[in-house]
């Protein structure tokens, strides 16, 4: 186990290096650069020739490349081109918002997810079951900055009863319950999408355990109903659906971005967006890093959950 | 483009069917303000974008400075100003007993300081920040010299008549040197000025808080603090609006401006900008260098359709490159008016009976740029109707920049905020033959040798009304060569919910809050 794991953590050092160079390609080789964009359509050609130099522009992409990464591996991200701030404490500083709003989507797809697929597996073919399933379909297809346009018109301007952005109230907020009221409409606008895969498949796992032999035998042994469901069908059908729940967590970090932008939610992905609009390279390929390393380090949980739901897998 | 109007039309409809949920008030004393983006840094001297400037202008201040209402030139800082005779040398008599918010005091040293660092390698405070526009306003000073403390001189390479208007943009504004000495690198995140406000606090992402300056010079500020928020997308801005969470928000997006206008809840204010939307044409080229070619572009162009369906009244209709109304501005100017018949008669005198064939460089969006790709397509399928048959080409803001030097343009959608009515200002840098791309922003390649002259005369008086009858005449010259296709001036557009008395949008697009008093 404990090499295992020394093994997977070794791992993620190619794997970053990977998306390393997969962003700072994507970036650099992307048009507009950051000199042109800053300076706009004002820009003198001394001006901008001063500027590439002064960022560093002008040196060859693997020179660029290997600079970066001989300040990344000493813990240094850089200083971000148009903030003027090192990078680093300004993604952990946004980390937090963002892992709190991804955190709390990701509890309600899966516990919500978990209970309609459940029920329906239960009570297959009944209201239920087919409110469920348009209702996923409808989840699926709906695009999130929609959604989420929708729920704040109808729970901010109408009712009036959630504030339609931010994480605290303009001013002199602060506290669990500020937080909270602005927490909802985000969240469930994240989590909508997963909720419907994961009770899809938390049906048909379901239905499938469901239909075995141990379950005919705990039955006939009298074992109750809700003891059926949960103890030996639930249990025995989590592992695709840790699987997935595995993967939605990437999908909500990714998915993040544009619910926080739609939001003014102060988290990851709304620093990304504003570097990626301005060619912020080195606050983007940080904010990548950051968020691939979470996605990375959320997979080995996964798989190190698996040995704890069922006892016959073993890591060599 | 279109599942995006669809999806506005539903919110929309939403938005007019529920009534409104109660207002959340602020605290007393508290204004808020939605921006459109997060300001990036505080430092005027080294941001390009309006949101930055919209908040750092309230912490510092320039030498001559706008009034309220106008970009005409003021006493700011300064009292008052001579001219030497040759136009070289701008002497300056700065306000007695001003302070910054740090209780360094406000002289000609501070004056020194704040521009060289921007144009003199060797300064101290030179490598502790990027300063992108030094070469564009500051690159024709040769020096500033102290005289005493309360007089500084600044020693021009050679005469420009618009110098002052350049010390009133927000990158000649004055900082604490004992601030940027300080703070050095970060000073950018928490600057010191003499305005009227200073800076309180800043959570990334969240909100940048100012409190207002007690001992402010020009008048007593009647707000305690304001907050800014930063909300990018446009229905949540406007749902905080809605509910009370903001006061204020501005660039409200042209679909919603006939709804505001008529929400008794909330005041919509309008006001022209310093600015121009152009379809440039590249003068240069076949078979644009006949100017019956551009001539008959101009009458094609329907702009009063794309200032009313398109832009929803959110622009002016423009006939050159200075703001009507100004100073500089001829307001006997002819205007191309909306004729294709005219345009296909001029084609066909050009050799063109029968239209041609070209292509239309348009960003996708861009500083200034209002909705270049819906405003272009417009005039796409307006010169289809006199026979010019136009391929578009639509490209991301940086690298549409960078194409624009290989003058392999044909026709192109740009704009120019110059934030400030001198003509030298736009005229200069767009039109005169100097100014080509690369090295310069004349990327229609325009050349008139008449208009060159004109506006380097025009650089040589210092006597307004002189200067404005030069640029009159070139005016006029413009009018005839048609170098772009004359499009609109953007009008600005602002919301402020019934609490907030004695705003004014400014024409610089500066947003000067300090106007404000909280009923």
């Amino acid at each position: 186990m404990r090499r295992y794991l020394a093994r997977r953590l070794l791992l993620l050092v190619p794997v970053l290096v990977g998306v390393s160079i997969v962003i700072f390609g994507v970036l650099h080789l992307s048009p507009g650069d950051p000199a042109e964009i800053m300076l706009g359509s004002q820009a003198t050609k001394e001006d901008l020739v001063r500027l590439r130099e002064s960022l560093g522009l002008n040196e060859p992409l693997p020179i660029q490349y290997v600079h970066w990464m001989g300040h990344v591996v000493r813990g240094d991200l850089g200083r971000s081109i148009w903030m003027k701030r090192p990078v680093l404490p300004e993604v952990l500083g946004r980390l937090g918002a963002t892992l709190l709003l991804t955190g709390t989507a990701l509890l309600l797809s899966t516990a919500g997810g978990l209970a309609l697929g459940v029920a329906s597996a239960a009570w297959p073919r009944s209201l239920l079951d087919r409110l469920s399933a348009v209702a996923s379909l409808f989840g699926a297809s709906m695009p999130s900055f929609w959604l989420g346009i929708v729920l704040m018109v109808i729970f901010a301007l109408w009712l009036g009863w959630l504030p339609a952005s931010g994480m605290y109230a303009s001013y002199g907020g602060g506290g669990v319950g500020d937080l909270l009221s602005h927490l909802i409409l985000p969240a469930v606008t994240l989590a909508a999408a997963s909720i419907t895969i994961i009770a899809r498949l938390t049906r048909s796992t379901m239905l499938e355990t469901l239909g075995q032999d141990f379950v005919r035998t705990a039955r006939a042994k009298g074992v109750a109903e809700s003891g059926v469901l949960l103890r030996h069908g639930l249990k025995n059908a989590l592992i695709p659906i840790v699987t997935v729940v595995g993967v939605q967590a990437g999908y909500l970090l990714g998915g993040a971005v544009l619910t926080e932008t739609v939001f003014a939610w102060p988290g990851v992905g709304t620093l990304m967006v504003q570097g990626i609009l301005a060619r912020d390279f080195p606050l983007v390929q940080g904010c990548v890093l950051v968020v691939a390393l979470a996605f990375a380090v959320i997979n080995l949980a996964v798989d190190l959950l698996y040995a704890w739901l069922d006892p016959r897998i073993r890591y060599e | 483009m279109h599942l995006t109007a669809v999806w506005f039309a539903l919110v929309a409809m939403l938005m007019a069917l529920g009534g409104v949920a109660p207002a959340v008030a602020q605290p007393a004393g508290t204004l808020v303000v939605g921006l459109v983006a997060e300001p990036v840094n505080l430092d005027p001297a080294q941001v390009t974008d309006l949101n930055s400037n919209r908040v750092g202008r309230r912490i510092v201040e320039t030498l001559v400075m706008f009034p309220d209402e106008s970009t005409q030139i003021a006493p700011g800082l300064a009292e008052s100003w001579t001219i030497s005779k040759d136009g070289l040398r701008y002497a300056f008599k700065l306000r007695k007993g001003i302070s910054f918010h740090d209780g360094t005091p406000f002289n000609a040293e501070a004056v020194k300081d704040s521009i060289e660092r921007q144009i003199n390698p060797e300064h101290p405070f030179s490598k502790l920040g990027k300063y992108p526009f030094s070469g564009f306003y500051f690159g024709n000073i040769k020096a500033v010299e102290v005289v005493d403390p309360l007089t500084v001189e600044f020693i021009l390479k050679e005469p420009r008549a618009s110098f002052l208007t350049i010390l009133a943009v927000p990158a000649a504004s004055i900082v604490s040197p004992t601030a940027v000495k300080k703070f050095g690198q970060d000073y950018a995140l928490q600057p010191v000025g003499t305005g009227p406000f200073k800076y309180a606090s800043w959570e990334r992402g969240q909100r940048v808080v100012l409190e207002k300056n007690p001992s402010y010079w020009r008048f007593p500020v009647k707000i305690d603090r304001v907050v800014y928020r930063p909300i990018v997308e446009d229905q949540a801005r406007l749902t905080e609006l809605l509910t009370g969470s903001l006061d204020l928000i501005v660039g409200t997006p042209p679909d919603y401006v006939a709804q505001l206008e008529s929400n008794p809840k909330v005041t919509l204010l309008k006001q022209v900008g310093a600015h121009v939307w152009y379809l440039g044409i590249n003068n240069q080229r076949k078979p644009f260098d006949d100017k019956r070619v551009r001539q008959a572009l101009n009458y094609a162009v329907n702009k009063d359709a794309i200032v009313r369906d398109v832009l929803k009244g959110t622009g002016s209709l423009s006939r050159g490159p200075v703001l009507p109304g100004t100073w500089g501005a001829d307001p006997n100017l002819k205007a191309y008016p909306y004729d294709p018949e005219r345009a296909k008669k001029l084609l066909a005198e050009a050799g063109f009976p029968n239209g041609f064939a070209t292509t239309l460089w348009v960003p996708e969006s861009g500083s200034g740029m209002q909705s270049p790709v819906a405003m272009s397509t417009v005039i796409q399928s307006n010169l289809k109707a006199v026979g010019v048959n136009i391929a578009m080409q639509t490209m991301e803001w940086g690298a549409y920049l960078a194409k624009l030097r290989t003058k392999e343009q044909d026709l192109f959608a740009l704009s120019w905020m110059a934030g400030n009515e001198d003509p030298d200002l736009v005229m200069y840098p767009l039109l005169h033959s100097s100014q080509w791309t690369p090295n310069g922003p004349n990327r229609a390649l325009y050349k008139n040798e008449k208009y060159d002259e004109l506006l380097h005369q025009a650089r040589l008086t210092t006597d307004q009304a002189k200067r404005a009858e030069l640029y009159r005449q070139a005016q006029r010259l413009l009018i005839e060569d048609a170098p772009w296709i004359f499009v609109d001036h953007e009008i600005q557009t602002a919301a402020h919910s019934k609490r907030v008395q004695g705003f004014k949008l400014h024409p610089s697009f500066d947003l000067r809050v300090e106007t404000i008093s909280l009923k």
